[in-house]
């Protein structure tokens, strides 16, 4: 997960199916371990950037591995 | 909205050696190393002319065919919303990979923009190879901070009331925008709607218009 | 967070949000070698021996520096060598004698011609 995100307070907005591998481990050619979701994320600019400059609508998508995201 | 002056950065290659014709230490480590692993037969020749083939097939058009009928059957484009690859491989586009494919659909109210910050993950079943310039630093550092900046200098303004929405692809998911059918194509056939969807109208830097004559893109 | 904190945590490709120059429009054809060798690694993750995130992972290995100095395709193949030597399937003097043989051939095809033969 980029480091522009961590940190950073978003909304779950879907589960991605099915169950994949954890992109870390996958980079090591562990491709055979435990499966757990992706979700997609959703995150406000202004949210992720302070100084945010353009619509405060404006918003950003990304698919995060489960053991990324803490719930708050 | 064209290419312009544009500084030769260290991701061209070495100039010299490409008019001179000879092939770079790269070039050769390649050829090296696909024969070693031919040799070993741990893969195959034909199995690399084969994916050069369909690297080769693999151009925006497919895209556009996949937009034109979303365009046109409202169904279609339920079932490509919900489940993209699927829905693409309805129309014969086979995926030669296990990446999904989500559509992202521009409204009135949300304009989509994709990229990859950490490295250049693109839907290439559906567009073929990326533009540099998605690969390279400018666009992937910019358009998850300053996508409005970054759409400007594509030409393309999305009004304060709309959402610009950024989708940071990653290995597992490619992302494809299905491009806002533009004003008075009512009589246009499917063909002819297919014409207007270019590529960059698919990555989400450019809305999809009526144009005299077309672009290369 | 401090400068050298920052430098340990971002590993080069991790780039979102940082500041840069106005878009390169650059958008050039592939060199045939390139092509090979992104249908190499297409065929690599078939046959699972490189998967794409191996790859993304062995490019950031490489290093800023190296990574600054490389074109794209150059950076893959790079990155594969290395991989390969990694998990045994290659080694550097096997790669090293290919490489001097591959060049020689290609040498002695181009004597006498103002360019290189087309390869396969």
């Amino acid at each position: 997960m980029p480091l522009y995100l961590r940190g950073k307070a978003g909304t779950v907005e879907a589960v991605i199916e099915p169950p994949g591998i954890d992109n870390e481990e996958e980079a090591y050619g562990r491709n055979a371990g435990m499966k757990r979701h992706y979700y997609r994320v959703a995150l406000p600019m202004t949210e992720i950037w302070p100084d945010y400059v353009g619509s405060p609508r404006d918003g950003l998508r990304i698919e995060v591995f489960e053991t990324w995201l803490e719930r708050i | 909205m064209g290419p312009q002056e544009h500084d030769h950065d260290h991701d061209h290659p070495d100039d010299e050696i490409a008019q001179a014709g000879r092939p770079g230490y790269y070039e050769v480590m390649e050829t090296a190393v696909r024969e070693l692993l031919i040799e070993k037969r741990l893969i195959e020749a034909e199995e690399i002319r084969r994916q050069v083939e369909v690297l080769d097939s693999r151009t925006p058009a497919l895209g556009a065919t996949v937009v034109a009928r979303a365009w046109v059957d409202p169904a279609f484009k339920s079932r490509l919303l919900a489940n993209g690859r699927a829905a693409c491989e309805e129309l014969g586009i086979s995926f030669y990979d296990d990446t999904g494919l989500i559509v992202l659909e521009n409204t009135g109210q949300v304009h989509n923009l994709i990229v990859c910050t950490l490295c250049s993950c693109y839907p290439r079943a559906v567009l073929g190879l990326p533009p540099d310039w998605y690969k390279l630093k400018p666009y992937r550092a910019r358009a998850v901070i300053e996508p409005r900046a970054v759409l400007a200098e594509f030409g393309t303004v999305v009004p304060d009331d709309v959402e610009v929405r950024v989708s940071d692809s990653t290995a597992m998911v490619r992302y494809l925008v299905l491009p806002q059918r533009p004003a008075g194509t009512d009589d246009y056939t499917e063909e002819q709607l297919a014409a207007l969807v270019t590529r960059d109208t698919m990555i989400g830097v450019a809305p999809a218009t009526i144009r005299t004559g077309s672009t290369v893109r | 967070m401090s400068q050298t904190e920052q430098l340990l945590k971002r590993l080069p490709n991790d780039i979102g949000g940082e500041a840069a120059g106005p878009i390169q429009w650059v958008d050039r054809e592939l060199e045939p070698w390139e092509k090979r060798c992104h249908a190499l690694a297409d065929v690599l993750d078939f046959h699972k021996l490189i998967n794409t995130e191996e790859k993304r992972r062995g490019v950031e290995a490489l290093g800023a520096e190296v990574i600054g100095n490389l074109s794209y395709y150059e950076r893959w193949i790079a990155a594969f060598a290395n991989i390969l030597f990694q998990k045994g399937i290659l080694t550097p003097g096997e790669l090293a004698r290919k490489m001097d043989e591959v060049a020689g051939r290609w040498q002695a095809e181009s004597t006498g011609e103002d360019s290189p033969p087309a390869r396969p």
